[in-house]
């Protein structure tokens, strides 16, 4: 180069260097988005202030802003700071149509998860007026992004979730509930199998003839024993998990004819949840039926009413005549 | 069943005698010169429920006839009274008042306190007086343990109250001679035997007899003697030397009879003189039996839930322990596993190692009827009595709502009992019954009053929309009134028997009436077709009603002691509860 060019060339830098960077807004817009789309998990402010540090703090704010009510941002927060993440596409071009208070209305419903919320409680939530609501719930579900599922617990209740989660058992009710109709004939055979093998076991055990701390030992079954068995006996059309079995088992304890014992067991033994494994036993009644419930008195349904010399007397007791008789 | 009917009979005419109740025995005045036991005051006497007045007016009028349930029951429902006022309120006269009074005080059924202003004052004591519903239990108990002599000394001690020693004995020798072939007596020294055999194990206690103050002759005597007795002196037998042979009341030779009359009269002229154990009265220890009661209750409750062995080992503990412990105590004394190993009874030949093992698995089961109390003598061991009685008592609770609730029911009962409080929809998920049933369920029983609700308000207004509801069972309440039910049920099984006694009153007169004939017209030696005649005056359906209607009072009978069964369990655990800090 010519010192003359040289010269003309350092002129038309200072030149350009001397105008200030006004940076269109266009692209601190399409810059950021580009960042996301490099950083998928999000970006903060930082590193927006790093790639384009003549950018004045005011101007990235608006420009943020512009993303955000775009609906091509995500707001987070993080340890660090905000954080901003790129929006997915497919439902950012969903929510185009909707305005602000259908998003906020399904960010709640998204955030409740696979349990679903009520309507009172997104009401509650986003301080939007009962109408309203409504109508947005509504446009969601014709725009197929939520749905309603009735809550097992209360039949009336009807709760949202998104469209395409798997609602969680509290709602529907998980093995014991098909179609919202509690199953009892299917616990009713679950409780007797279960029972039968822990009886047969008890007897092996009993017959067994050894001396008496391996008889009582080996009478017992652990939970893991008792969900195998009945996984292979295949009577179940649903999979039962080892805590289905348990609840089973534990109504055995109430109806008094199993007992328990909980025992520490080393992690990673077959069975054994949390340091523990649970031994469960059949057992036979503690005393006979009481010598009340043998005479007709202590079953009977108008005992109350009865006196001497009155209509219900035991003089004249009906049931008294039969179980004579009997 | 004629014994009891002619027992039942007797006792309604007459006053003062003890009636009969399993066995027609004989009737015995027994106006006595030693005065009534002051066993411990019971403060629930005044708080009776009208099913227990009712029940011990029942049991006074059928075992003591009309005029003694008067005088029990004025004295039940009034409380505390001087004779005056007792004769004022019963309409009686002042003699058969006193007479009563005799008999009732005689079978420890009412005490007397002297009052500070001088008065005398008697109280009926209810629960001794629901006692006599136990005494077949009492009486079938001696028989196990002791024989027939053991059976028939605790008979006659109870239908009289008291009985000096020498003269149980005889009664009891000829009783046991009747019943003996011809020929054959029973001898006094066996029956002594028994007696002392008794009296060692605690079953029979001597009564409380007048002490001895100097009497100085200025100050005027009390108005009722004060009576004491010595703990140590409670069981020892006085040395007598018993001598003799159990005489039969009727004699079937002619020929003997004159000279076993003139024989008679010589015994009874020497046994006018007064016997050596004058002033020495005996009577049975209810406390003792019902102790055996409770570990029968026990030793079969390890038996079914565990197995024989266990049951075994845990009815040495108990036996071990007889004398050691209070009545009323939650433990037993420790014992050593040594000792348990040397007292076991001599058929049981298992090894020390395994009476250790048994020993360790009485202790880990969920039952905690054993416990574990130290090391020493390789382990000692107790029995944990309250805790035993507890888990009886709730045993036979749940047995009452599964017969007549269900067994969902129970399963619900069993349920709250275990988890202490809970809400319906916590009731419906442990319990998995459908949430209508369930709710149906809670609600009877909640009507029966046997499961309670807590109200657990979350804010000050109690709003109904913000309270949580828990389901609960209150043990004590429940028992309580399950107790209540027992006593009107046996009251109703009384009130049916005395009923069907009644229907077939002039039947039963007529059958008595031709027993009588036949009898006679054996003694004097009737051919048999003239006894056929007489026996045909009963004609073959009243015969079957006859039947018909031994079996029912049998039954009865038979239930009357199976509830007495449930009564003694539930007040042995309300007993246990209230003893309790």
């Amino acid at each position: 180069m010519t010192s003359y060019q040289h010269a003309r060339f350092r002129r038309i830098m200072a030149e350009v260097k001397v105008k200030p960077e006004v940076p269109d807004p266009m692209d601190i817009e399409s810059r950021i988005i580009e960042l996301c789309h490099q950083f998928p998990h999000g970006i903060t402010d930082q590193v927006i202030q790093n790639d384009m540090p003549h950018m004045e703090a005011q101007q990235r704010a608006v420009a943020i802003n512009r993303l955000l009510s775009m609906g091509q941002l995500d707001l987070l927060r993080s340890s660090a700071g905000l954080l901003y993440r790129i929006k997915d596409s497919q439902n950012a071009s969903k929510m185009k149509g909707s305005d602000n208070q259908e998003k906020l209305v399904y960010q709640i419903i998204e955030d409740a998860g696979n349990k679903g919320i009520w309507s009172r409680d997104i009401r509650y939530k986003s301080n939007l007026p009962l109408t309203e609501i409504n109508k947005i719930l509504k446009n969601l579900e014709s725009k197929k992004l939520i749905k309603a599922v009735k809550s097992v617990a209360a039949s009336k209740k009807k709760v949202y979730m998104l469209y395409n989660l798997q609602p969680d058992r509290s709602v529907t009710g998980g093995a014991w509930y098909s179609d919202q109709d509690f199953e009892s004939e299917f616990v009713e055979v679950l409780n007797q199998q279960c029972f039968k093998f822990l009886q047969s076991k008890a007897e092996a055990a009993r017959d067994s003839k050894q001396n008496p701390m391996i008889q009582r030992n080996s009478s017992f079954a652990s939970s893991h024993e008792v969900w195998k068995y009945i996984c292979e006996l295949g009577i179940s059309k649903v999979e039962l998990s080892m805590e289905d079995i348990e609840t089973i088992l534990n109504t055995l304890i109430y109806d008094g004819k199993v007992e328990m014992t909980i025992i520490a067991a080393k992690e990673g033994t077959v069975g054994s949840v949390d340091g523990q494994m649970r031994l469960y036993r059949a057992v036979s009644p503690l005393i006979q039926p009481t010598g009340l419930v043998r005479t007709p008195c202590g079953l009977c349904p108008v005992f109350d009413d009865c006196h001497e010399g009155g209509e219900i007397s035991p003089s004249n007791c009906i049931y008294m005549t039969e179980w004579l008789e009997f | 069943m004629g014994n009891r009917v002619a027992a039942a009979e007797l006792a309604r005419q007459e006053v003062g005698t003890g009636g009969g109740c399993c066995h027609g025995g004989e009737l015995g005045q027994a106006w006595c010169c030693s005065l009534p036991p002051l066993h411990s005051w019971h403060s629930g006497a005044a708080g009776m429920t009208q099913a227990e007045l009712r029940l011990c007016s029942l049991l006074l009028q059928e075992h003591f006839g009309d005029i003694v349930e008067k005088v029990g029951n004025s004295l039940l429902r009034t409380g505390p009274r001087p004779l005056r006022l007792l004769v004022g309120d019963t309409g009686l006269l002042p003699d058969q008042v006193k007479k009563a009074l005799c008999v009732l005080i005689q079978h420890n059924l009412v005490r007397y306190e002297v009052q500070p202003r001088g008065s005398v004052e008697y109280e009926a004591r209810s629960e001794r007086i629901l006692r006599i519903l136990r005494y077949p239990r009492y009486i079938y108990t001696a028989k196990t343990l002791y024989g027939d002599p053991g059976e028939l000394l605790v008979e006659e001690l109870l239908l009289h109250g008291h009985l000096p020693m020498s003269r149980a004995v005889a009664r009891v020798a000829d009783r046991l001679t009747e019943t003996m072939e011809d020929g054959k007596t029973m001898d006094y020294t066996e029956v002594s035997n028994t007696f002392v055999r008794l009296a060692d194990t605690h079953f029979i206690q001597r009564c409380p007899i007048v002490s001895e103050i100097p009497q100085s002759t200025k100050a005027p005597p009390p108005p009722a003697p004060a009576l004491a007795i010595d703990e140590k002196e409670m069981y020892v037998v006085p040395r007598l030397s018993l001598v003799g042979k159990g005489k039969r009341r009727h004699s079937c030779n002619e020929e003997e009879e004159g000279e076993h009359k003139a024989k008679r009269q010589k015994q009874e002229g020497g046994r006018s003189e007064t016997p050596p154990d004058d002033g020495i009265y005996w009577q049975v220890n209810l406390e003792r039996f019902h102790q055996h009661f409770r570990d029968q209750a026990l030793v079969s409750a390890v038996a079914s839930r565990m197995d024989q062995t266990s049951s075994e080992v845990v009815r040495t503990m108990l036996r071990m322990s007889e004398v050691t412990t209070a009545s009323g105590a939650s433990h037993t004394q420790p014992l050593s596993s040594n000792e348990i190993f040397r007292s076991l009874p001599a058929g049981y030949n298992i090894g020390k190692q395994v009476l250790d093992q048994y020993l360790a698995l009485l202790a880990d089961d969920p039952l905690e009827f054993v416990g574990k109390s130290g090391d020493s003598g390789g382990g000692t061991y107790t029995v944990n009595l309250h805790k035993a009685l507890v888990s009886l008592a709730t045993a036979t609770l749940e047995s009452i709502v599964e017969e007549r609730f269900g067994s969902r029911c129970a399963r619900i009962f069993r349920l709250l009992l275990r988890k202490k409080h809970l809400e319906q929809k916590q009731v419906e998920d442990f319990a998995m019954i459908p949430a209508k049933e369930a709710k149906d369920m809670l609600y009877r029983m909640l009507s029966e009053n046997l499961v309670s609700l807590q109200e657990i308000p979350k804010t000050p207004d109690h709003a109904p929309s913000r309270t949580f509801y828990l389901y609960t069972v209150n043990v004590m309440a429940a028992a309580r009134m399950l107790l209540h039910r027992c006593y009107k049920s046996v009251a109703n099984l009384m009130e049916r028997r005395q009923h069907e006694m009644q229907e077939n009153k002039r039947l039963l007169d007529k059958s008595q009436r031709v027993e009588a004939i036949l009898a006679s017209m054996q003694a004097t030696g009737a051919e048999a077709a003239q006894l056929h005649e007489v026996e045909e005056m009963i004609t073959g359906p009243e015969r079957q009603q006859l039947e018909t209607l031994k079996r029912n009072v049998n039954k009865i009978d038979a239930s009357e002691n199976q509830v007495d069964e449930t009564i003694f369990v539930l007040e042995s655990f309300i007993e246990s509860t209230m003893k309790r800090p």
